[in-house]
């Protein structure tokens, strides 16, 4: 790395003329960081996000036993949705969309947030989409046979 | 001896990033807010430039984004005709509120219990955040899409600046517009300074600044290119603005006269504001980056280091990264 005076000296021997002292460039520390590509982001372990949210869950009443059984629900219904998603796994399911849109498509994945479901096969009015990605938020409703 | 400004590049955006915002300084430091056409606006420590996260659900372009004071909630605006209020801790999307066009502008009150929206329907909107499912208090007036509406006087007046080429003054509790200042040209952006009731406004290449209860015109200066943005420090000695030549403008606020100017975007500025405690200041560029630039250049501040030349020269340097030269 070149220091400040070695800068100095060959920027000066190579013009002859008199130039005017070149200025350094402020250092830095390290670059800013960027996004995570894997996740939204919002770190739970963060200083900030403790402090604030010592439980991430709203719940409907403010006692602490409520909220250990609201949890454990909670749980479990996240673990019944996930399984549900996995079970789902190339099987043909239908969407009930917005707008009155039903569709059907064999269901591919689901991304980490479920705000896309990766799907192929997908029938539409104009024809069939060999792969496609559907809005979660466009959704209604999806069922399928177990 | 006199250093160069190292701007801070803060990636991630894969669009032009149209709007920026600062909280208030909270106990955790303070927060940047970012609006970018492709949807997806992102909060950054203040002082670093280091992402949080990302505020994922709107469908399309996000043209305006603002946090509270404290940095706990965020709204944005967008092109899939919604405002959105944000929990800015978690992340988690809050509050959906649908209009009839696409969305332009957002602005908390100092509570943080009232959103006001505007945008391409002409109409100024206010939202109880206690009561979103009541109707929101509208206020019509302006001929053409709203760009920039912003609280003022303790939250008792509304500023608004539309393409029909006015900025309005309107108060809140009548809904009527109290003054109307015309221009012969859009205004591209203002900006309200509370401390000082002062209304930073630009339009062609002009910057200009107001009284912000009497719209009485303090002063204009005039730029070398079309001004897209300008943001006066908290300290009213300096502003800064950017527009079509991708370069950041320093003036000094008294005299008017150009201090310096800063390369380092690669497509025009869009927006631009300095920190809550004027430190430094970011822009947003059609290039699809934030940076951050030193008021006081090669200060030790965030991640800037003041290294002076015999510890560039010592072995303690090789915890210091010197960027590389960016060509003129």
């Amino acid at each position: 790395m070149h220091t400040v005076t070695n800068m100095m000296v060959e920027f000066s021997t190579a013009c002859r003329q008199p130039v005017a002292m070149k200025k350094a460039p402020v250092t830095v520390l390290r670059l800013p960081r960027g996004p995570d590509p894997n996740s939204r982001g919002f770190d739970p372990n963060s200083p900030r996000f403790i402090a604030l949210c010592p439980t991430s869950i709203p719940s409907s009443a403010g006692e602490g036993a409520c909220i250990e059984e609201e949890q454990r629900s909670r749980s479990e219904l996240r673990e019944r949705f996930l399984r549900t998603l996995i079970k789902m796994s190339n099987k043909p399911v239908n969407f009930d969309m917005y707008e009155g849109v039903q569709v059907r498509a064999k269901f591919g994945a689901s991304d980490i947030d479920v705000l896309n479901f990766q799907v192929s096969e997908l029938q539409t009015p104009i024809g069939v989409q060999k792969e496609a990605l559907l809005r979660c938020h466009d959704m209604i409703s999806f069922s399928f046979d177990v | 001896m006199a250093m160069r400004q190292t701007p801070l590049t803060c990636s991630g955006h894969t669009r032009p990033v149209v709007d920026l915002a600062f909280s208030g300084i909270t106990p955790y430091g303070y927060f940047l807010i970012s609006a970018c056409k492709d949807g997806k606006p992102m909060l950054r420590q203040g002082d670093t430039g280091d992402w949080i996260g990302t505020f994922l659900g709107h469908k399309g372009a996000v043209w305006g984004a603002t946090l509270n004071k404290e940095a706990t909630k965020a709204a944005t605006a967008a092109a899939d005709f919604s405002a959105k209020v944000w929990d800015a801790v978690t992340g988690e999307e809050v509050l959906t509120l649908a209009h009839k066009h696409i969305v332009k502008t957002v602005d908390f009150t100092q509570d943080s219990n009232s959103l006001l929206t505007a945008g391409n329907d002409k109409l100024l909107r206010i939202y109880d955040l206690n009561k979103p499912e009541a109707e929101p208090q509208e206020i019509s007036g302006h001929t053409s899409a709203i760009k920039k509406a912003l609280w003022c006087n303790n939250d008792q007046q509304i500023l608004s600046a539309a393409d029909d080429k006015t900025i309005r003054l309107w108060d809140k509790t009548s809904s009527e517009a109290v003054k109307t200042l015309t221009f012969d040209q859009a205004v591209s952006s203002m900006e309200y300074i509370p401390d000082g009731e002062i209304l930073v406004i630009t339009y062609g290449k002009t910057v200009a600044f107001y009284n912000a209860h009497s719209l009485d015109l303090i002063k204009t200066v005039d730029a070398p290119t079309s001004i897209h943005s300008a943001s006066l420090h908290p300290d009213k000695d300096y502003f800064v603005a950017g527009g079509d030549d991708f370069k950041l403008y320093k003036y000094d606020y008294t005299t008017k006269e150009e201090m310096e100017s800063y390369k380092g975007h690669f497509g025009p500025v869009h927006c631009v504001r300095f920190s809550p405690d004027g430190e430094l200041y970011a822009s947003g560029s059609e290039d699809g980056t934030l940076r951050l630039w030193q008021t006081a250049v090669g200060k030790t501040y965030g991640l800037w280091k003041c290294v002076l030349p015999e510890e560039l020269a010592s072995e303690n340097s090789d915890a210091i990264y010197c960027p590389p030269e960016i060509k003129a």
